[in-house]
């Protein structure tokens, strides 16, 4: 016995150097510029912007590429991209494009306006996911000289530059893109940065692009890692094996991360909402005074602070908050919440406790997330409140709530969930308000102010106006309430101390050039 | 030895209808999981797309013409191509992957054969005394463990608190070897990459020994029950007899003789290593099949799916055929 105890002490013996010589060499010996790591739950789609139709593709795109136009970080305000300067005809129908010269793609091929058009060409006739970004508004492009390019619209369309920052108006290599085809090459991109190592949802390495014209990034090289799940991101940020967590942190984590201190949270309201639809064409609620007790009695607070833990923020317009001409409009219509006018409308309408306002409210069960059954059962409970109304919960599976339901009107009331296409009031309130496109979101409203305010606000070019406008649209939506906003979804990202330079905005892109290290 | 040769040539016919009954199988799971084009497709596709999609996938031909024509291309190597992104054939997508998955695999199965047989061994030659119950209820616990849970209490203690391993991922950034195997360890060995070794080990070591641990339990039970049967033989009490030290006795002539049950054991677990792996990669980021299939049911991924589990599932059988003609070679008692 004491032999082989001596024998397992001997391999011990043997093995705890191996494992502390093993241990000591930190990994640091290859790096002699440390990148920034960035961890991310998304992943990029397809690398191709005639096709890629969700954010995170979008925000890689706006970072090894770069539009005609590009938003102001921090901001929604434009600033002049890959283009120095535009005109826009006094009919508002054609839009000019003076581009900066001597720029080359990162396969060598000059970007030019014959590249630009190649680039739009291409978008429309492959007719992929986003190409109505680009084929619903222009009619053709046309090269007016090696550094001028045209647009003719088919309308006038006063988002237009709003449309130009869009990954589809992002140009490309010939030489790299095949012209009738999707492709996901690493090169024949012009941007900030450029791909230095691409493994699909293993990492993407960037590498500053030496030709850009403007400032070089922040940090020549950034790493991108993709995370299959929140729980180890958040790990991972811990123990510094990245230097952001971007999207998604789980609410739960964010919170512990707050409590703990250690690193730096950043918030700021996102582009994403959540709202009710009334189906305004057929009883119940063809009846106005009853969207607006269903509005009026919802409790938006309790959904924010109960379901999602504070990490929504309630809202009050379509138009969300943190962009140009929102107004909280709701709020000036009904207060924050206002049961006693739910209850004098609910009685105008003729129900009272014997006979209360039965309706049946809609939600799909995982498409928004988990929690969407507990915000249906709070909205319930919310209406309920006022004595004259009862809820049934209806549930069904995103596929059929999408494709069969909402534009077949089988819902009189459900929850909905908007991310917008671009950055314009316009793309949170002319398809649902509009009695051209209300239909397509089971909202079917039709009142011909609201169509003339929306068809104003589309074609006006001065902001100032446009602004006006808005708030018209959204003041006019409060009192007839077919759309309910309930709350806006806050963009989140956690960061090592040491890091500067994360700038986050209704863009909601995030852009990796500007991320430094203290 | 000609029995042997007849022994492996029918075992070997005789997976030919295990393959053709699995890959019916795979194929009906996947008709019944749901209408394909809409998943793909979600909401308000136009028809003439739905159309496009049915016609890529063969959906519009009668069901049984579908299956003849699944077998077929499947026969050639097709498993079909992507239906997401690239549209990438499906067996790049599996090679891309699957060397990741082996090189975790690799190192798992050796980590839970050691800590198996290892402790398995102390566990028998301490026969009920508390190193025995000790071992004994390791044996029990970590069978019913849930690989998560090991893994992220893991990625706590020796990545956050401790701050010595990294929780997730295969290589540091830009550290990947030059790929001859696609193994990082083994291509740094050969390229002879210091940094790289370092950072793959590192790297492999919290997921392995995550699968490891959980698949040890068996072997741990296994070893300690045959190796208490063998020294009980006559064998051991000659060799014990002649004089030979109780080390030789248990691990020259007990250990040899207990094996070939968990020898059995190996290539019974190998599925549950796979689905193992599946659960641990996803726990630690780790770029193979697991995370894989993981993400491209999520992505609704039809094809993809679907060549990924006949992959597996022909991973299986033929780890079972070698298993039982090793067995058969070994004890040439064996014949079925």
């Amino acid at each position: 016995m004491k032999a082989r105890r001596m024998g397992i002490f001997k391999v011990i013996l043997v093995i705890l150097p191996l494992v502390a010589l093993y241990l000591t060499p930190a990994t640091a010996s290859a790096s002699t510029t440390k990148p920034i790591v960035l961890g991310t739950t998304d992943k990029i789609t397809v690398l191709d912007p005639a096709k890629t139709y969700d954010f995170y593709t979008w925000e890689v795109f706006h970072n090894i590429g770069e539009g005609l136009l590009k938003y102001k970080p921090g901001t929604t305000e434009l600033m002049p991209g890959i283009a120095k300067s535009y005109r826009v005809s006094s009919d508002g129908l054609e839009y000019t494009f003076k581009l900066r010269e001597g720029l080359k793609f990162t396969d060598g091929q000059p970007l030019n306006a014959a590249a630009v058009k190649w680039s739009i060409d291409r978008v429309m006739r492959l007719k992929l996911d986003p190409s109505w970004l680009v084929s619903a508004f222009v009619k053709k492009v046309e090269v007016v000289d090696n550094y001028t390019v045209k647009f003719v619209l088919k309308k006038p369309v006063s988002f237009f530059p709003s449309l130009v920052t869009t990954t589809p108006y992002i140009p490309i290599s010939s030489r790299s893109y095949p012209a009738d085809k999707v492709a996901e090459p690493t090169v024949g991109h012009y941007g900030p940065y450029k791909i230095k190592k691409w493994v699909r949802d293993v990492e993407l390495v960037l590498e500053a692009n030496p030709d850009y014209y403007g400032p070089q990034p922040k940090s020549k090289l950034f790493v991108v890692k993709f995370y299959k799940n929140a729980a180890t991101m958040r790990l991972a940020l811990e123990t510094g094996e990245i230097d952001v967590a971007w999207k998604s942190l789980r609410p739960i984590d964010i919170k512990s991360l707050k409590s703990k201190g250690k690193q730096k949270i950043l918030e700021v309201p996102g582009p994403y909402i959540r709202y009710i639809i009334c189906r305004c064409n057929k009883p119940p609620f063809d009846d106005v005074r009853l969207r607006e007790a269903v509005a009026a009695a919802i409790d938006r607070d309790r959904i924010c602070r109960e379901a999602y833990k504070g990490t929504v923020k309630p809202l009050y317009s379509m138009v969300p908050m943190g962009m140009w001409s929102h107004i909280d409009a709701f709020k000036q219509e009904y207060g924050e919440r206002n049961l006693e006018l739910a209850k004098k409308l609910l009685t105008e309408a003729g129900y009272s406790k014997e006979k209360p306002f039965e309706i049946e409210l809609w939600y799909t069960p995982t498409h928004y997330g988990d929690l969407e059954a507990d915000v249906a059962a709070i909205i319930k409970e919310s209406l309920e409140e006022t004595g004259l109304i009862k809820v049934t919960l209806k549930s069904a599976e995103w596929a059929t709530y999408a494709a069969k339901f909402i534009a077949a009107g089988t819902m009189p009331i459900f929850l909905l969930g908007w991310y917008p296409d671009y950055i314009d009031p316009d793309d949170y309130t002319t398809v649902f308000l509009h009695s051209k496109w209300s239909p397509d979101m089971g909202v079917f409203y039709s009142n011909p102010t609201m169509d003339n305010l929306l068809d104003k606000a589309r074609t006006e070019i001065e902001i100032k106006n446009r602004t006006e406008l808005y708030k018209k649209v959204q003041k006019l939506m409060a009192k007839e309430a077919p759309v309910i906003p309930l709350f806006q979804g806050i963009l989140t990202a956690a960061t090592q101390p040491n890091i500067e330079g994360v700038i986050l905005d209704p863009v909601m892109l995030l852009r990796y050039y500007l991320i430094y290290r203290k | 030895m000609a029995s042997l040769k007849v022994y492996i040539v029918r075992r070997v016919l005789l997976a030919i209808p295990m393959i053709f009954i699995l890959l019916s199988i795979v194929f009906l799971i996947m008709r019944v999981a749901g209408d394909p084009v809409s998943a793909i497709l979600g909401g308000h596709a136009p028809q003439e797309q739905i159309e496009q999609i049915k016609q890529q996938l063969g959906l519009n031909k009668p069901i049984i013409f579908q299956f003849f024509g699944y077998i077929g291309q499947l026969l050639r190597g097709n498993l079909g191509r992507s239906l997401i992104w690239g549209q990438r054939p499906v067996v790049n997508e599996i090679w891309d992957h699957f060397p990741a998955t082996l090189e975790l695999s690799i190192s798992s199965f050796l980590i839970s054969i050691i800590i198996g047989i290892f402790t398995g061994t102390v566990a028998a030659t301490h026969r009920n005394r508390f190193l025995d119950h000790t071992f004994r209820l390791y044996g029990i616990i970590t069978y019913g463990l849930f690989i998560p849970w090991i893994g992220i209490m893991l990625q706590l203690l020796f990545g956050v608190y401790l701050g010595l391993l990294p929780i997730g991922g295969r290589i540091g950034t830009l550290m990947e070897p030059k790929s001859i195997t696609g193994l990082y360890v083994l291509d740094s060995l050969l390229t002879l990459n210091f940094d790289s070794l370092v950072s793959a080990i590192k790297h492999l070591i919290l997921p392995s020994v995550t699968l490891g641990v959980y698949l040890s339990g068996i072997y741990t039970r296994l070893t300690r029950t045959h190796l208490m049967e063998t020294l009980e033989k006559d064998f051991i009490k000659a060799a014990r007899a002649r004089g030979l030290s109780e080390r030789a006795v248990i691990y020259k002539h007990g250990l040899k003789n207990a094996f070939i049950p968990i020898l059995t054991m190996m290539g019974l677990q190998f599925a549950l290593l796979l689905v193992g792996a599946v659960l641990t990669e996803i726990t630690f980021s780790w770029p193979g099949m697991g995370t894989l299939l993981f993400e491209r049911i999520t992505y609704r991924d039809f094809t993809t799916v679907q060549g990924i589990i006949v992959f597996f599932a022909l991973i299986v059988v033929t780890v079972n055929l070698l298993v039982d003609i090793i067995y058969a070679y070994i004890d040439p008692r064996i014949r079925y």
